[in-house]
């Protein structure tokens, strides 16, 4: 395969990740931009180098190991095309540890049924009493995060680059009884929050009035 | 495929399979502009700066050469992946040894760009926006001083040695030695040489164009392999695990030089992630992260290999691990 072929391709593969909407499910936004113009960029540059060959009279030989690696690497590419990216978000969840940063001040001059899922997590590791936020209204959205031990936690991820990153941020949900939510079934629920005794301490738990499953969000990563 | 729709007694294995894949187009995709920068910037130096000048007069002597090479990171900020192409074009060009490899390993952290996502990240903790830059550069030092002491032909990548050899004056490389590394040694020039006359003068914008695409491409299949790698060891390896041992002062360190190597995040964000966990170890195993990272990773590896033989890639890692220890260990003396 020509260079500028292999070149092409790849920008393409690029370019396509940006602009199907795929990034919003792999990267942070702020990063969005320099993808796309990095596959424009290859893109146009395979193109130029396509236009500018001087058309050869002899084919010249191929080195093997040149041939196998921009074979195994166009390959590569067309995986990343024909192949998008689905990744288990409970799966991943459950990999990593929880740790957010610092609590924005937003998060607190919100209203209560304002606060993303996120904020709330923000800000019940903020406070020490739980009973500050009793009663509260909650109007959230997440994904169900399958537990070991414990009923799921509707959670959400957060990134700071990419999914190698992401951090799960996750709320104890007061699940209906014998209806527990299948993992990374995406779940909106509007209800309230309730201070209970879960194992033996004293926990902020959304009490849903309304549980609706929703689409996986376009943007489904929080910063 | 959704979860939904796979067969139930499948869905553990597949589900790691497809979170792997997303983890691997994730860290390819944002690696990817980064490279495509160094590439560039690689490209243009060759351009606009012709050979034969003001690279090869760049200090040699053992501990100067370092601290030039890091001090350039300043004036060059990309992350790891994008410095692979710019110190292989200082090598090639000719560049001192010493200062081509400080530059290598002290750039990745000693940039605005790195320095300030660290304050950004660690507003509270002064002593960590002292000691991140302190301990790259020291480690930069050590790496430099430690890969020069092998003779060239054991250090660099056989087609770079040729290209090196080619920048040298006469007086030092005759022409057979010039032509193939030594005389009589193995390999010829191939890979980001092939086709391509290496010229003294300044290359045409055709010439500049089919050698970085060249270099581009090929350093792009290494990045696809290092990112692949590194999504398959981090879906297999639970984070947990690492960070359960975050109490214990050698413990943590061990764990988090682990897991700077297995994430392989780029240095510009890699403050951001750790923030993420730094509550949860000690400052000595928080610190071994920030500066083991944009040294050494999963990612990296396949880069490394067009600038250095195997066994100095080994060296440089294993270097890297003791330094980064030993500044680990000796900031949970001072700090717990």
């Amino acid at each position: 395969m020509s260079r500028a072929l292999l070149l092409m391709l790849w920008g393409w593969t690029v370019l396509w990740s940006w602009g199907s909407g795929r990034l919003d499910l792999l990267l942070r936004n702020v990063f969005h931009g320099l993808v796309g113009t990095a596959g424009l960029a290859m893109l146009a540059t395979g193109l130029l180098m396509l236009f500018k060959q001087r058309p050869r009279r002899e084919r010249r030989r191929w080195n093997d190991v040149r041939r196998w690696r921009d074979l195994a690497s166009a390959s590569m590419a067309v995986m990343i095309l024909v192949l998008p990216p689905e990744p288990s978000f409970s799966d991943l969840a459950s990999n990593r540890p929880e740790g957010l940063p610092q609590a924005p001040e937003l998060a607190f001059v919100l209203p209560p049924e304002q606060r993303t899922l996120t904020e709330w997590v923000r800000v019940l590791r903020s406070q020490a009493d739980p009973n500050l936020v009793n009663g509260n209204p909650v109007n959230i959205s997440g994904f169900v995060w399958r537990q070991p031990d414990a009923p799921p936690l509707l959670a959400r991820l957060t990134v700071r680059c990419c999914l190698a990153d992401a951090t799960p941020a996750g709320l104890p949900v007061a699940w209906p009884e014998n209806k527990e939510p299948e993992p990374d079934a995406w779940l909106a629920i509007r209800g309230q929050m309730e201070v209970r005794m879960v194992q033996g301490e004293a926990t902020a738990v959304v009490v849903p009035d309304t549980i609706q499953a929703i689409p996986r969000p376009q943007r489904p990563l929080e910063p | 495929m959704t979860s939904r729709s796979r067969p139930r007694h499948l869905i553990p294995a597949l589900n790691r399979f497809a979170t792997a894949w997303a983890i691997y187009q994730g860290l390819l995709l944002e690696a990817i502009p980064f490279l495509l920068l160094g590439v560039l910037i690689a490209g243009l130096a060759r351009w606009l700066v012709p050979q034969n000048t003001w690279i090869r007069r760049l200090p040699r002597q053992a501990l100067l050469a370092p601290i030039t090479g890091a001090l350039m990171g300043f004036a060059l900020p990309a992350c790891e992946c994008g410095n692979v192409p710019v110190a292989r074009r200082m090598l090639a060009s000719g560049a001192p040894l010493g200062t081509a490899f400080g530059f290598l390993f002290a750039a990745p952290v000693l940039n605005p760009i790195v320095m300030a996502s660290t304050w950004a990240a660690f507003p509270d903790q002064p002593w960590l926006l002292i000691a991140r830059p302190l301990g790259a550069f020291l480690i930069a030092v050590m790496l430099s001083l430690t890969l020069t002491l092998l003779p060239e032909r054991q250090l660099l990548e056989q087609a770079l040695l040729s290209e090196r050899r080619m920048n040298q004056p006469l007086s030092r490389y005759s022409l057979l030695e010039r032509s193939g590394g030594l005389v009589g040694g193995e390999g010829s020039q191939t890979s980001l040489l092939e086709g391509t006359a290496v010229a003294t003068d300044r290359p045409t914008p055709r010439q500049m164009l089919k050698q970085s695409s060249r270099e581009f491409l090929e350093l792009m299949a290494l990045l696809v392999l290092g990112s692949l790698l590194s999504a398959v060891v981090q879906t297999w390896l639970p984070r947990s695990w690492l960070l359960a041992v975050g109490g214990a002062p050698t413990t943590s360190i061990l764990a988090l030089m682990l897991l700077a190597v297995v994430v392989s995040v780029c240095s510009s964000v890699d403050a951001f992630l750790a923030l993420g966990f730094a509550a949860q170890v000690t400052p000595g195993a928080l610190l071994a992260f920030l500066l083991l990272g944009p040294v050494v990773d999963l990612k990296l590896v396949g880069l490394f290999s067009v600038l250095m033989r195997p066994r100095a890639i080994a060296i440089t890692t294993a270097t890297a691990s003791l330094g980064v220890l030993l500044i680990g260990q000796w900031i949970n003396l001072w700090r717990l």
